[in-house]
């Protein structure tokens, strides 16, 4: 089958027989001889065809063919290499872009949890937590008494699954003899099993396993790769969270990194009750963990819906159950308190990331597909120009025989070559762009290309492919046959609708770029305002670290900071050291409602009654640099033994404490049994993030409220912050040698991260804007060149009758800059389109902000322009002789 | 002999027709290619022209599909020529596709009978 059996010779050879059986036959019919030999070939018809077809038939003939057109493509794109490669590289850029962006927004929003049948996931939410209630969030997060009532009563969502984190951020863990950060979950006996996660080692959890709150961890494929280089004798190794020691016997399926939105779990214990390992790593709230606490809502909830329940169904019977245990250990509702509502929501993607990113993304999505509008513009625009330079090879091939077929192919097969190596190198462009927006992102979880993202890819490169080679063809057939017989360059050259097709193409390349430049410079202004927006203290020379020692009681814990602060004082280079509850500048924050000289504060409808509260220890506005306005900062003096001491900010003066001197009235929270006297009033200055307005805020001193646990350390030093930091580490180690430094940074990075995604937004859209100008000067030049080089004779004419070199540049020029304008004209309505989508990424920035238009604007025509100048000026250097003599 | 007007009584083969045609009359003995055609054009009382191309990429369609094989002999006037032969698969297939036509032309025929009759009893 593989070996054709006959040669074509063969064939040819049995032709010529019939034609002489043929004309035997003829002859003894009375024909004479010549008649008889020319009526048998006129009977057969076209012999040669018949040989052409028998050949054809050859079961290698398309594979033949094929690489017979490969060769012609790639000799023929060798012979224009710099066509090649611009064509190539713009295509591998396009393509590069949508690659890494849609790859991001598949893992993201996209991609479905690594969970068995993760259609009948769900996470539960509550409308609201009730009254008197503290939340972690709250919509997404009950209280245990919620989740023991839901896990046991509940028959159409089952199992129902709880997960919680050790630590608002990583929790200390140890495996060998130093301390270490990792980041971990607490949850239910079910939730390998009920979640449908593999365990390519060892084992999962069970139910016996939460109730027992045995000291067993399962570790994700990632730590396990990370830490231990997937070392299978790591099941029986004891790992210390918080120093308390857990067996490891299990790694989770390669992908799984748990459900926390944005973060990658490191590894899983079941619910435990032991008072170190609280939910959130919070310190025992009245001597109670998260378990007894019906008061505390921190618990994540995700269930399985049984089968041939719907949610609804599910819901009607959860419903009156969880408004019940809502209120354990609350007492009964007040009469107006409207009731929480249990709801369910998809479990499909992973939480949060929708909110966190989804806008962005879409936003970036939108701005990479226009750099690929503009990449597929352009290298079509290159390919036109191209084939109309090679009018007369086409025309010559029609005029040998040639079909179009056999044209459509090869324009097609050299569209193929481009499109293939344009592919493979937005590939490698995607695959390093990933992983650099991965980090910019601090998205842990995984961003490369899966196969999802490489069919999107194909899909993309098999539109252009097509593209490309269908554009050119009209301009390719568009010559007929008899063209190649013409001569003269100046009237086979103008052909009236291609240069408009031209045109248009020129005219939204500029509109795009219009818009592209707009969103770009909206968002970079954004962020230039974001980073310019005094910060209210000086966080040059501050470092931050957190600990969390292991103290049970409050004068133990007391007694540890007082000591680590006293010994980080005396570290040469130190200035001042401080402590804080919620680190400045990471998002954090306490608020609550308070009274202020010992009644709710009454303040005017409009404005809210929230504080944003913290507790901190001596010097604390000395070391951040923060101006006290009045009285006086906290003191070592202030301790349990000397009267409560607060300190408020201009803000809380001005809101509840109007017109009078706040010095010596008291706050305190709302239940009344508490009052602390205002000792101090400062600047109002940032707190949680750089964004932030300004809010009433209250300090309280640390060393005077019953609290202990986990706090930051803020030092302010000369020179290099991060210099001191294996001396500070050594300290901590002095005092208790499994307490490792907590995500130690400058103060400066700290607060950088509030802005980290629009900063890395404003990055990449400021990247592809001038990616999109790029191009657009690229292809303005590639078009306008070959323009200009098709009116050769046309100019070297006018030139002749006395045309001047000014006049000539002029006629250039003035057709860019036509079209320049009515790009604009289009561009600029679309661009208030999309600024008005942006408008919720601004800062500081109005969506129709003047400078901005007018930039982009300028922006094009000065490419625009630029990119005439050359053509024009050659256009304007022809010698008029040698124009006319070209042909 | 084919001259201008008996051509236009003449109708081009239907496609697929002409497989048939040939094992039909390979069915009667060897013969090359030319015999074949001439064959096909005398029993259909010239009605049916074959187009000689055809005719070759056809031949070696069948004996690409072993229904039939060749072999160069000599005809009957010492000409060198090409012999085709059905092979026992041929012979299938002419018993299949004869069936196969027997049917289309019997179903072509009812609907057309219907039709005149249709258009008879309108006139």
């Amino acid at each position: 089958m593989f070996n054709r059996k006959r040669s074509a010779k063969d064939f040819a050879e049995e032709i010529k027989a019939h034609l002489e059986l043929e004309a035997d036959e003829l002859r003894s019919e009375g024909l004479s001889d010549e008649d008889a030999r020319w009526k048998a070939r006129r009977e057969f018809g076209n012999t040669r065809l018949a040989e052409e077809r028998f050949y054809l038939k050859g079961r290698w003939l398309m594979l033949d063919k094929v690489v017979r057109d490969l060769r012609f493509g790639l000799r023929s794109l060798a012979q224009s290499p710099g066509f090649a490669l611009t064509a190539i590289l713009t295509l591998a850029l396009g393509v590069g872009a949508n690659t890494a962006v849609f790859s991001v927004m598949n893992a993201v929003l996209l991609k479905s949890l690594p969970v068995s049948d993760p259609d009948r996931l769900a996470y539960l939410r509550t409308s609201t937590a009730p009254r008197g209630t503290g939340t972690v969030d709250t919509q997404q997060t009950f209280s245990y008494p919620v989740y023991d009532a839901l896990r046991r009563e509940s028959k159409g969502l089952s199992p129902v699954i709880a997960y919680v984190p050790l630590s608002g951020s990583k929790v200390a863990v140890r495996v060998g003899p130093l301390p270490e950060e990792a980041e971990g979950d607490m949850v239910s006996g079910a939730f390998f099993s009920g979640l449908g996660v593999s365990l390519p080692l060892g084992r999962g959890f069970s139910p016996q396993d939460e109730t027992d709150h045995a000291p067993l961890a399962v570790l994700s494929y990632n730590y396990w790769t990370r830490r231990f280089a997937r070392d299978p004798a790591v099941l029986g190794k004891t790992l210390y969270v918080n120093s308390q020691p857990m067996t490891i016997v299990g790694v989770a399926a390669q992908g799984f990194e748990g459900l926390e939105a944005g973060g990658s779990t490191d590894f899983w214990i079941p619910l435990q009750s032991r008072p170190e390992l609280n939910a959130w790593g919070n310190p025992l709230e009245d001597g109670k963990n998260y378990i007894a606490n019906p008061t505390w809502w921190c618990l994540r909830l995700i269930a399985r819906l049984a089968p041939g329940v719907s949610r609804a169904q599910a819901i009607a019977q959860l419903q009156p159950i969880f408004q019940h245990a809502a209120y354990i250990g609350l007492g009964k509702p007040a009469q107006d308190e409207p009731l929480p509502q249990l709801s369910v929501t998809d479990a499909k993607s992973f939480p949060g990331y929708d909110d966190e990113y989804g806008k962005p993304l879409r936003i970036l999505m939108a701005m990479v597909v226009m750099v690929l509008l503009i990449a597929m513009a352009n290298v079509v625009m290159l390919l036109m120009a191209r084939n109309a330079s090679r009018q007369r090879e086409f025309s010559l091939r029609q005029a040998l025989g040639a079909g179009r077929g056999e044209l459509l192919r090869q324009l097609l097969t050299e569209s193929l070559l481009l499109v293939t190596a344009g592919g493979a190198l937005a590939w490698g462009f995607a695959l390093i762009a990933t992983r650099l927006l991965g980090r910019w992102a601090e998205i842990e979880s995984s961003l490369a290309p899966d196969r999802t993202v490489m069919l999107f890819t194909l899909a993309v490169l098999v539109v252009a492919a097509l593209l490309f080679g269908l554009a050119p063809l009209r301009t390719a057939l568009a010559g007929k046959a008899e063209l190649a017989l013409r001569t003269s360059a100046a009237t086979s050259n103008t052909d009236r609708g291609k240069s408009r097709t031209g045109k248009i193409v020129v005219v939204l390349q500029m509109a795009l770029c219009v818009v592209l430049l707009v969103g770009a410079g909206l968002l970079i202004r954004s962020l230039q305002n974001l980073k310019n927006t005094p910060l209210g203290l000086n966080v040059d020379g501050l470092v931050v670290f957190g600990v969390k020692p292991n103290v049970v009681s409050l004068p133990e814990g007391r007694a540890f900071y007082q000591n680590l602060i006293g010994k980080l004082r005396v570290l040469p280079g130190v200035e001042s050291v401080t402590v804080m509850e919620e680190r400045i500048g990471s998002g954090w924050s306490n608020n609550s409602d308070m009274m202020v000289d010992g009644r709710p504060s009454d303040v005017d409808a409009a404005s809210s009654r929230t504080v944003r509260s913290n507790v901190a220890g001596p010097d604390f506005f000395r070391t951040l640099g923060v101006p006290v306005l009045a009285g006086r900062d906290f003191a070592d003096s202030d301790t349990a033994a000397t009267p409560l001491v607060g300190i408020i900010n201009e803000e809380f003066a001005r809101r509840f404490l109007p017109n009078v001197n706040p010095l010596g009235h008291t706050f305190g929270p709302n239940n009344g049994q508490v009052k602390i006297t205002i000792v101090g009033v400062v600047k109002d200055h940032k707190y949680r993030s750089i964004d932030e307005e300004p809010i009433p805020m209250a300090w309280y001193m640390y060393a005077q409220i019953p609290m202990v646990g986990p706090m930051h350390v803020e030092m302010r030093v000369h020179g290099d912050p991060l210099a001191i930091l294996p001396a500070a580490r050594k300290v901590v180690q002095q005092l208790d040698p499994n307490l490792p430094l907590i995500r130690p940074m400058t103060q400066r990075a700290q607060f950088d991260t509030t802005i980290s995604r629009q900063l890395m937004f404003a990055r990449l859209a400021g990247f592809f804007g001038f990616l999109a100008v790029v191009l657009v000067a690229t292809g303005l030049y590639g078009a306008l060149a070959y323009r200009v080089s098709m009116r050769t004779a046309e100019i070297g004419v006018r030139m002749a009758v006395g045309a001047r070199r000014g006049q000539v540049v002029w006629m250039i020029l003035k057709d860019s800059l036509l079209l320049t304008v009515v790009g604009v004209v289009v561009g600029v309505p679309l661009a208030t389109l999309v600024s008005r989508a942006l408008s919720a990424s601004l800062y500081g920035v109005r969506p129709l902000d003047a400078a901005t238009y007018l930039l982009a604007v300028a922006g094009v025509a000065v490419v625009a322009l630029a990119a005439s100048a050359l053509p024009a000026g050659r256009a304007a250097s022809i010698d008029p002789m040698r124009a006319l003599r070209t042909e | 002999m084919a001259t201008q007007a008996n051509n236009e009584d003449r109708i081009a083969l239907l496609q697929g027709t002409l497989d048939l045609l040939i094992l039909k009359t390979l069915l009667l003995g060897p013969c090359h290619g030319q015999g074949v055609a001439r064959i096909i054009q005398r029993q259909s009382e010239d009605v049916f022209l074959v187009d000689h191309g055809s005719l070759y990429v056809a031949l070696q369609r069948l004996e690409d599909r072993k229904w039939i094989r060749a072999k160069w002999g000599v005809s009957d006037n010492n000409r060198k020529a090409r012999f085709y032969s059905l092979t026992p698969k041929g012979r299938e297939q002419l018993v299949e596709k004869t069936g196969e036509w027997r049917r289309l032309t019997r179903a072509m025929g009812l609907i057309l009978d219907t039709n005149s009759e249709l258009t008879g009893e309108e006139a």
